[in-house]
């Protein structure tokens, strides 16, 4: 797969505004702002990447800098072969951003217009750029509010108009900032439809997305990356961190039959065996919830069930959790201090 | 040719964009109007009362409505060029809307020339207004070559707006304090002879503030145009102004664009770019 995203040691470190006057007056010292530090990736052609970490990690500002609205410090952002300081032109004409922040629309204008404006500087012609907007209105959903204001829409609308935006000029590259942080859950899910399809289409996108939400990154991404403290410090496919950093899983129970006392008590022989923990709790009158982890596929479970089942318990349901990218990602963050 | 055509595709976008914002106040567009009837018919009876009642050793004022007529919509004019770009930047910044133009693409002379277009479509139609009233309710008659005027307008425009774009530098970097549009905005209407003759100046206050009156373009432009439209004098009469306000443009239009895309970069550098 050739690289559609080539970031080579990428740094960036936001300067303190006017440093130089604020020595010369004396004034306090504020220490620059380390945004990225020695970022590398490879993003492949039709690939969907993720980009996981906390507020402030870095994922926005490595969407700019490859989006050309901030320049890096060190290092180079190669888009399509295209350098993104030199070539910043054509970079753009290459990358579609969708990014969180609603501001960038004019808001006494209406949706149409607004989407008009952008099609225009993005070179589309009168015909190309109505057929155009005509489609994305109707993949988001938007042709009943094409006369409304921006400003009169739903932050939800804001959210699809300005991914709808990022696609105008159909960008072999989409930066999609957390594309689905304000939508409902079901227009969520009609939003990662639509990801998914780009990336599946005939053309295929190189769909660069940062989410907070894990489950979409694991469903939507075929490798991602966690950034913390402007660092990368994995790049794998989903399922491959999880096994990496968490060969565990969470087990719930939930019984009837036995109070949550009597519950640990049947359980007591299986902990004794292991360093296992069980917690019980008293759900309803009749119903008891018993957690614990066990590592994959071990016979703990068995155990447990068995011990359970013979102390005259009832056990209605059993649900098992693998460990997530949020277990992945509050692993790095342990190791680096963060939380 | 094809650079061309986006080119005017673009600016035709922001046009009509700022006309489609422009309409969605609908009462500010008539009270402007308004306005510049109030400010013609004002000035003409300020001019009535001076009339027939003194003899003016300088030519271009010896009918003062005709003089401020004749100055006023140009000086307008002149400082929408001066102004534009960095009001554009600015409201862009400050409504967080330039993030979303950027990220098209799109380059700086073209963001510098579309994101100002509506301005003078505006002050075009302002200016007019201001020679129209003058003209059809208080009975002024234009002389000379209008093409001429024209040549005198574009001119003291271009190089009016390339402070302009020093100007609109300063706003990106610095966001607020810009001393270009203290300096330049305020000292025009009082140094280029727009309400007196600007040879006042030099003959009551001495020769260094007389100085201060030809560095500034807009004393030439707007002497260059009364000189048409009032004296009715040729294009060899005003050649001596067009060579200055060329030079100055000569010398501050690729100084001001290669500032502005320095300014652009340092506010990418610094982050800065949609701060306000």
């Amino acid at each position: 797969m050739s690289a559609a995203l080539s970031i080579q040691n990428v740094s960036k470190t936001y300067p303190v505004p006017l440093a130089a006057t604020r020595r010369l007056l004396r004034m306090k010292e504020r220490a620059p702002v380390e945004a990225l530090n020695g970022v590398t990736l490879e993003v492949g052609e039709g690939e969907v990447f993720g980009l996981i970490g906390r507020n402030g990690a870095g994922k926005t500002t490595l969407a700019k800098i490859i989006a050309t609205l901030v320049q890096p410090t060190e290092g180079s952002v190669n888009v399509r072969g295209f350098d993104s300081v030199r070539e910043e032109e054509r970079v753009r004409a290459q990358v579609g951003l969708a990014s969180a922040e609603e501001r960038s629309f004019y808001w006494r204008l209406t949706v149409e217009q607004n989407l008009v404006f952008f099609a225009r500087l993005y070179g589309l012609g009168s015909r190309d750029g109505a057929r155009r907007i005509e489609e994305l209105l109707e993949l988001f959903e938007l042709t009943p509010l094409r006369r409304r204001r921006f400003g009169e829409l739903s932050t939800g609308n804001k959210q699809r108009m300005a991914v709808a935006r990022a696609m105008l000029n159909s960008p072999p590259v989409l930066l999609l900032d957390e594309p689905t942080r304000s939508l409902d859950p079901l227009a969520a899910a009609t939003m990662r439809q639509v990801i998914g399809s780009l990336a599946r289409g005939p053309r295929p996108v190189t769909i660069l997305l940062t989410s907070h939400n894990l489950a979409e990154i694991e469903e939507l991404c075929e490798r991602v990356a966690v950034i913390s403290r402007g660092r990368i410090r994995a790049v794998d496919e989903p399922h491959s961190l999880r096994a990496a950093h968490r060969n565990r899983e969470r087990v719930r129970l939930k019984l009837r039959g036995v109070d949550a006392e009597r519950a640990l008590e049947l359980l007591r022989a299986v902990q004794s065996e292991e360093s296992a923990q069980f917690a019980a709790e008293q759900l309803e009158d009749d119903l008891v919830a018993v957690n614990f982890e066990r590592e994959s596929e071990d016979d703990r479970l068995d155990r447990a069930l068995r011990a359970l089942v013979e102390g005259g318990a009832h056990v209605v349901s059993c649900e098992t959790e693998r460990g997530t990218l949020l277990d992945v990602l509050e692993t790095f963050e342990r190791e680096t201090g963060e939380v | 040719m094809r650079a061309l055509v986006l080119l005017l595709g673009r600016v035709r976008a922001f046009v009509v964009r700022d006309f489609q914002l422009a309409v969605s106040y609908r009462v500010e567009f008539f009270m402007r109007i308004l306005s510049i009837l109030f400010v013609t018919t004002t000035l003409y009876f300020i001019s009535r009362i001076f009339a027939g009642s003194f003899a003016t050793p300088y030519e271009q004022w010896r009918d003062p409505f005709l003089a401020w007529i004749t100055a006023l919509p140009f000086l307008n004019y002149f400082m929408v060029g001066f102004s534009s770009l960095a009001n554009a930047i600015r409201s862009e910044q400050s409504q967080g809307t330039l993030e979303g133009v950027l990220m098209t693409p799109i380059g700086i002379p073209t963001l510098v020339i579309a994101s100002s277009a509506w301005d003078f479509v505006q002050a075009s139609f302002h200016s007019f207004l201001y020679l129209f009233f003058g003209w059809a309710l208080f009975g002024v008659e234009y002389k000379g070559s209008f093409m001429l005027a024209v040549l005198f307008l574009l001119l003291t425009t271009l190089v009016l707006a390339s402070i302009g774009i020093l100007s609109a530098s300063f706003a990106m970097v610095f966001k607020r304090g810009d001393p270009l549009s203290l300096l330049v905005g305020t000292s025009s209407v009082f140094f280029s002879g727009v309400f007196f003759p600007a040879q006042l100046i030099s003959e009551t206050a001495g020769s260094w503030l007389g100085f201060v009156t030809q560095l500034i373009p807009t004393t030439h432009g707007i002497d260059g145009i009364r000189r048409v439209l009032i004296q009715g004098q040729s294009f060899a009469d005003v050649r001596g102004q067009l060579f200055i306000l060329f030079n100055y443009l000569a010398v501050l239009l690729p100084f001001s664009l290669w500032v502005f895309a320095r300014s652009v970069r340092r506010a990418k550098r610094e982050g800065s770019l949609i701060q306000y």
